[in-house]
């Protein structure tokens, strides 16, 4: 899909008015046509064209006179590597690869994810700042660390000539804005991701009360606290509850993330409040657990319209396989083929094309439930099974 | 002289106490006792028969690792791989049987793979001479990094057939009697029967209590410090056959923290960090004691922050009972020898 190449989105420079109103009714039409808002066309797929170009409206051969062949050496710095972070880089590598074929780039891409800081931010901390010692051209990072110590590292990278771009981070816990600032007051080039208050907690508390139609007692089981994820997240699902007052969430415990101990919490909440109607486990793996659970006490699973509805948040292949089973009732996918796909596309318009991208880039999110399973799996497998290896 | 009945009350409270402190396992019974009363006068659902289950199910896998840790303490050392052996034990069931294999195969390459860690420790404890921490430390190090290059981070899925469910715990055997239930009666039984009626137990008693005086008696103590080891890696790697049942998924974190609960659990129980002490009776009630502390925080819902205080608070307690309880030990050992030697109290 040719006008995902390069984000009109980003508002870049270069491109008429007209061009820009006949992508937009190009992308609309197409959205439109395979019924798909939220993720974009697997890499291998239709814009893979790649070879030559095909539809695009990309002048290839221009660019390619742009790129010269240069290399440019990126970092790539996840919290955790998880099976989550592992389809963000997938996504990454296939755009990565297509953009070598059709222009000329040279990637030298570094992975260094912190082993075990979805929490604190510490280890993220010190890979960053690894990254500045070795100058690399351009950085990813999702940290857990304090924003403004993470402000504070990029600018000092940012005045060696490094550029940062945040995703799936939490920059709008602090509200930043563009509306007096081109910066939005970060040293960012660009925050790729999602709102996890609108795009994520809210939407999961919607689900449930359209499924409950307003009525019934909910469970929660959330991240750490004081995570920042969590945090937003909450507010979002609080949000959404507090809009219907038939529902009511009874009992909250931390399922730190992990599919055991959202396990052990929605075992010991099911026997407090037997009669629940819904667990919502902020991230897919302690949904997974809550699901274990009510198995585990013999309980039913919704099936459109009695049981227990279990819902979480992030878009595995695992959860999707979950979901086609009847185990886990609907997710948050927010997207990582779109995040990883983005991300690429941003560095290349920003270092390559010289282009000013927008600081806050949000990618569509959206429920999975049965209903739309399959088209979500077939997407994550084209990604893990697309052609970009770095 | 006639004896009242109220000197003979004192008499029998006097070695109630005693009991209470020299024995850390009383001591630690006495405290889930104490935390069982008070969650049943706050929170009535505790004590609800299925709330008693969960949390003795959910404690199962802290529990298998924290006997296996009991014998490494009480031999003297410490095991912080302990954790990630399990997670590597789990991943090696899992891929097996992604391999093909089947279960009981999968099983015998877990444990095969949690004897080889064990030894790893031993090996590079009592031939390289590295202290127990830091080669342990290294050894989690290892253990993670391998379960990291080999998964890429990505959790290994797709393993499950109906018999994990089974070893899982999730599909009961019989009743609401568990696999893990079975198999950690099974570990008790075990390894307390080492401790407590065998050779190769009071070697590493003696070991663990003065290791030149070991020596002198003629006990191998090499021999016996690497045997502690591979007890603690083959309790590892049963806990992860248990816990990729439980999980269904094994991600290359699942073992993160484990180590810590084991030793709290072991510590708890009465062992002691400085060797020589330590039963299996007491990891098991320590790992309950654990388990009960999250369990009454759940039905509460209090933040995460609180239960990592309530944990502490519990360890400092028990070292602290442990402490008093040596102390007192060693004047009721000091008692019986004057009472022996004729000398009045």
């Amino acid at each position: 899909m040719s006008s995902r190449t390069l984000n009109p989105q980003t508002g870049r420079r270069g491109y008429g008015k007209a061009r820009l109103a006949f992508i937009s009714t190009a992308t609309a039409a197409a959205l439109l046509l395979t019924g798909c808002t939220t993720v974009n066309a697997p890499a291998g797929g239709s814009n893979a064209a790649a070879g030559g170009g095909g539809t695009d409206y990309l002048p290839d051969e221009a660019i390619k006179k742009i790129v010269n062949g240069r290399e440019i050496k990126v970092g790539f710095a996840p919290p955790i590597l998880s099976e989550f972070y592992t389809q963000v880089e997938k996504a990454a590598h296939n755009k990565m690869k297509e953009y070598e074929d059709r222009f000329g780039v040279k990637w030298k891409w570094e992975r260094q994810g912190a082993l075990n800081d979805a929490h604190s931010g510490t280890e993220t901390l010190g890979i960053v700042q690894g990254y500045i010692a070795r100058e690399f051209d351009a950085v990813f990072v999702c940290s857990a660390a304090n924003a403004a110590t993470m402000q504070t590292l990029y600018k000092q990278g940012s005045e060696k000539g490094i550029d940062f771009y945040q995703f799936n981070s939490t920059e709008e816990l602090a509200n930043p804005s563009q509306a007096e600032d081109p910066t939005g007051g970060l040293s960012t080039v660009a925050n790729i991701g999602y709102d996890d208050r609108w795009q994520s907690g809210y939407l999961a508390g919607k689900y449930i009360a359209e499924q409950l139609k307003g009525e019934g007692s909910i469970i929660q089981i959330m991240g750490p606290s004081g995570s920042d994820w969590t945090k937003l997240r909450q507010q979002g699902f609080k949000k959404a509850i507090a809009e219907h007052p038939g529902l009511k969430i009874v009992g909250e415990a931390d399922g730190g993330y992990v599919r055991d101990k959202g396990l052990t919490a929605a075992q010991d909440l099911l026997t407090k409040f037997p009669d629940v109607k819904a667990i919502y486990g902020e991230n897919e793996d302690m949904a997974l657990g809550a699901s274990q659970a009510i198995d585990a006490r013999g309980l039913k699973h919704w099936d459109g319209t009695s049981g227990i509805i279990t819902i979480g948040a992030d878009g595995l292949v695992s959860g999707m396989e979950a979901i086609k089973a009847g185990k886990l009732t609907a997710t948050v996918d927010v997207n990582s083929a779109e995040m990883g796909s983005r991300m690429i596309e941003s560095l290349f318009a920003h270092e390559f094309l010289n282009q000013e991208i927008s600081q806050f880039i949000r990618i569509p999110t959206g429920v999975v439930d049965k209903s739309n399973a399959e088209w979500h799996e077939g997407v994550l497998k084209n990604v893990l099974a697309g052609p970009g290896k770095y | 002289m006639e004896t009242t009945s109220s000197q003979k009350n004192q008499t029998i409270v006097d070695r109630v106490v005693t009991r209470l402190l020299v024995d850390p396992t009383l001591g630690v019974l006495a405290l889930l006792v104490l935390i069982c009363l008070l969650a049943a006068f706050t929170l009535p659902v505790f004590l609800n028969g299925s709330n008693l289950y969960n949390l003795v199910n959910n404690s199962l896998v802290v529990m298998i690792l924290a006997m296996g840790m009991t014998v490494v303490l009480v031999s003297g050392g410490i095991d912080l791989s302990i954790g990630t052996t399990m997670a590597l034990c789990a991943g090696v069931t899992a891929a097996a049987m992604n391999f093909g294999l089947p279960l009981f195969a999968a099983l015998l390459a877990a444990l095969a793979m949690g004897a080889l860690v064990g030894l790893g420790n031993g090996l590079l404890i009592t031939r390289l001479g590295l202290p127990d921490f830091i080669a342990t430390l290294a050894m989690l190090g290892f253990a993670s990094g391998v379960l990291y290059i080999w998964t890429k981070g990505v959790p290994i899925i797709g393993y499950m057939v109906p018999e994990f469910y089974i070893v899982g715990g999730l599909t009961p055997l019989a009743g609401p009697l568990t696999l893990p239930m079975v198999i950690a009666l099974l570990v008790a039984l075990v390894l307390g029967g080492i401790l407590g009626f065998t050779r190769l137990g009071t070697h590493f008693f003696a070991v663990g209590s003065s290791k030149t005086g070991a020596m002198q008696s003629g006990v191998r103590v090499e021999r016996v410090r690497m045997q502690a080891y591979i007890v603690s890696g083959l309790a590892a790697a049963v806990a992860g056959i248990i816990m990729a049942g439980r999980n269904t998924n094994v991600p290359a974190d699942l073992g993160n923290g484990y180590e810590i609960q084991a030793i709290a659990a072991a510590v708890i129980g009465g062992a002691a960090l400085s060797g020589g002490r330590g039963r299996i009776l007491g990891a098991i009630l320590g790992a309950i004691t654990l388990a009960a502390a999250v369990n009454l925080i759940n039905l509460v819902g209090v933040p995460s922050s609180y239960q990592k205080i309530v944990i502490g608070g519990i360890l400092v307690a028990a070292v602290l009972a442990n402490r008093i309880s040596a102390v007192v030990s060693g004047k009721v050992r000091q008692r019986k020898a004057m009472v022996l030697e004729g000398i009045p109290a």
